[in-house]
């Protein structure tokens, strides 16, 4: 049971298009998990639909539905209208977006201790501007750093759960975060916690101690 | 009237006014039979108005026009993955037309959903999404919500939609603080949704 939802605004977005590529596998790897965001996302994209039609149109060049007929008839049927995505079925406890952009199992991945307690693997999506995607797993009652957000973050636990001021978050589950917010997420139980996390900014830690640590995290 | 009789009228600028029960029929018949009567009708429709969609992206016209036709040959050869129970026409084609748009001049990779997922169901589905939506209503309600939302609104759900910018984007172009940006969008979907609640599961 999914308690922590992402928000309409996003959803909206990411049926429009308009969300950037590490955004976008977010949003798609949540609605894998949530049917309540997926039926939101569908309405999105009947909206989406509405406006193609609320469209007056630019006419077609004559003869082009000729040419195109022309194109249908030589062009080999490519694989690429046909394609269709084979999930491993092994790794169904991976939403199938992360899934087919890792190839493999958590435990598989290279990590990379950042801190103790704390090991990430950044996701090989295209960002602009700061923007990161990642993997971060946080050891059983690891406490992560106090830290607020210069920019704007999104949380998803994949597997285990964490607990913050705000509340708990289980698989499926989503935290969204802006620079408002100031905290400390704890893995609660005796597993990793791995979280899928999207910034588009990096991420102010508090305190002497972490900021000296910073530079090192990189996160 | 059988729909076979309803008559399209051209409009002055290109596309065609069709009822939207209409256009799903036909994408349903052409899914059936690949009848290229219905798949012209379509086209004579749609055509006209992705060009359009696809200019707003920043396209010139002779790319935009490529990439219609890029679009319909997909719809083509999609068009098996068509059920009309599921979703209008219109709907169908935009997601088309959204992940063309992100393939052909983002070139990034996609993470929004295959329409074929969609429509094959094979999304968290419990069985309980298994219905018949009446898809011509609810294409009325979604143009009637849109009429009605606040134009501050409705302005950035077309920009979000015609021009894929992101929050970020839209609160610098239009010199608003984000979050007003993001609160403005999450009022107009729930507006949007609001209305249509029976459509919702």
């Amino acid at each position: 049971m999914i308690n922590h939802h992402i928000s309409d605004e996003m959803l909206m977005s990411y049926a429009a298009g308009a969300l950037s590529e590490g955004a976008s596998l977010f949003v798609a790897s949540h609605i894998h998990m949530c049917k309540r965001c997926a039926q939101r996302v569908f309405t999105a994209e009947a909206v989406g639909g509405a406006l193609i039609d609320e469209l007056d149109g630019v006419p077609m060049s004559s003869g082009s539905f000729d040419d195109l007929m022309l194109r249908i008839e030589n062009e080999p049927s490519s694989d690429a209208a046909m394609e269709r995505i084979e999930s491993t079925p092994d790794l169904s406890h991976i939403p199938e977006p992360l899934q087919l952009l890792l190839g493999k199992d958590y435990s598989e991945l290279s990590w990379k201790s950042v801190a103790p307690g704390i090991k990430q693997f950044i996701l090989p999506v295209g960002g602009n501007r700061g923007e990161k995607t990642r993997l971060l797993k946080l050891s059983p009652g690891f406490v992560t750093p106090t830290h607020s957000h210069r920019g704007y973050e999104l949380t998803m636990v994949m597997q285990g759960s964490y607990s913050d001021e705000s509340g708990r978050y289980k698989v499926g589950d989503v935290q969204e975060a802006d620079g408002e917010i100031d905290h400390q997420p704890i893995a609660d139980t005796d597993e990793d916690c791995i979280c899928l996390i999207y910034t588009d900014a990096p991420l102010e830690f508090k305190g002497v101690i972490n900021r000296i640590l910073q530079p090192f995290i990189g996160i | 009237m059988p729909y076979q009789q309803r008559e399209i009228v051209a409009s002055p600028s290109g596309g065609t006014s069709v009822p939207p029960n209409r256009l799903s029929q036909l994408l349903a018949t052409m899914s059936a039979t690949q009848d290229r009567g219905s798949f012209r009708e379509l086209y004579d429709y749609f055509a006209p108005r992705l060009k359009q969609f696809y200019m707003r992206s920043g396209t010139d016209e002779a790319m935009a026009e490529e990439m219609v036709q890029e679009t319909f040959v997909l719809v083509w050869r999609k068009s098996h993955l068509y059920d009309p129970s599921r979703s209008a026409a219109s709907t169908w084609i935009f997601t088309i037309a959204r992940n063309h748009r992100i393939d052909r001049l983002r070139r990034e990779k996609r993470f929004v959903q295959k329409e074929e997922h969609f429509f094959e169901a094979e999304l968290v589905d419990d069985g309980s999404q298994d219905r018949d939506v009446d898809q011509p209503k609810m294409s009325l309600i979604i143009n009637e919500a849109l009429a009605e939302l606040p134009p501050n609104q409705a302005e950035l759900v077309r920009l979000s939609f015609y021009e894929e910018v992101t929050h970020a984007e839209i609160a610098s172009r239009l010199q608003l603080p984000l979050g007003t940006v993001k609160s403005r969008l999450r009022l107009a979907f729930g507006r949007l949704r609001k209305k249509l609640a029976e459509f919702e599961t």
